[in-house]
């Protein structure tokens, strides 16, 4: 059994299906709520308390305040793909989303060319969009 | 708007952490936690959780250098997980518990740290006997 087998292995034993949800801290809900439905149009699933919870392809994102000094912090930067990243960059830019550059070719991969432009959420996180884009053969 | 279409977040493709130690994360997320190891390229490690890629890399700048988001791995069992990782010597903060009685299952989580002090959490729905 090679390496990558045993892992997969591992994997299945320890059974991770999946990333159930990501944690963003949002200094200001409501602004923030607004934000990710308003601005990327994701769909609010619920609130609680001082948390919103948004639907991301199956993955949940929780929205809220840090429950410690130390959680206080940036979230990661999530990728979130977009069919077009041209016409996804130009909807940021007309309801005013602070963009850090304008859409880049990050990579040529064999079949496609990997396209990203990153902007700021409500809070300052850093998130980007990407684009898969078939190269024209 | 008619580019909504296009303009749609599909869904999430990738999730940057912060590594000090590559190559000690990737060993965490390959031998640990088990996930498939996808490829690495210089400074940048990618592995795959269900579909969406974890892309472990060093902090370029100092304004990036901050903890990863809390990402909450789901898992089928959460106290057979919770007993494996601990095990395999990942750090936890607490035991499973439960954290929230939703109207058809019970929302258990556990929270852990990786290699590089990144909190993670495991999450379990484990349906109501009604």
């Amino acid at each position: 059994m090679n390496a990558t087998a045993s892992n997969a292995g591992m994997a299945n034993s320890l059974g991770i299906d999946g990333i159930g949800q990501i944690s963003i801290i949002a200094h200001d809900l409501p602004r923030a709520t607004a934000f990710y439905r308003d601005v990327l149009g994701l769909p609010l699933l619920f609130t609680a308390g001082n948390m919103a919870f948004f639907g991301c392809g199956g993955v949940r994102l929780m929205l809220g305040p840090a429950s410690a000094p130390e959680l206080d912090h940036q979230s990661s930067i999530l990728y979130f793909r977009v069919p077009d990243v041209h016409a996804a960059h130009q909807h940021l830019v007309n309801m005013g989303v602070k963009i850090e550059a304008p859409p880049r070719l990050i990579a040529r991969m064999q079949t496609y060319d990997l396209w990203m432009v990153g902007f700021r959420d409500s809070e300052g996180n850093i998130m980007q969009l990407m684009s898969e884009v078939p190269r024209s053969s | 708007m008619n580019s909504q279409e296009n303009t749609a977040l599909a869904r999430i493709a990738q999730i940057a952490i912060n590594a000090h130690d590559v190559d000690r994360a990737t060993a965490f997320y390959r031998d640990v936690l088990g996930l498939p190891h996808l490829f690495r390229a210089g400074q940048l490690s990618f592995f795959d959780c269900g579909g969406v890629r974890l892309m472990l890399d060093k902090p370029e700048k100092p304004e990036f250098d901050h903890p990863s988001s809390i990402l909450y791995f789901q898992v089928g069992d959460i106290r057979a997980a919770h007993q494996r990782l601990k095990h395999a010597g990942a750090k936890f903060e607490d035991e499973p518990h439960v954290i929230a009685q939703m109207p058809s299952h019970d929302l258990w989580m556990s929270f852990f740290r990786d290699s590089e002090g990144n909190l993670l959490a495991l999450m379990s729905e484990v349906a109501r006997p009604s």
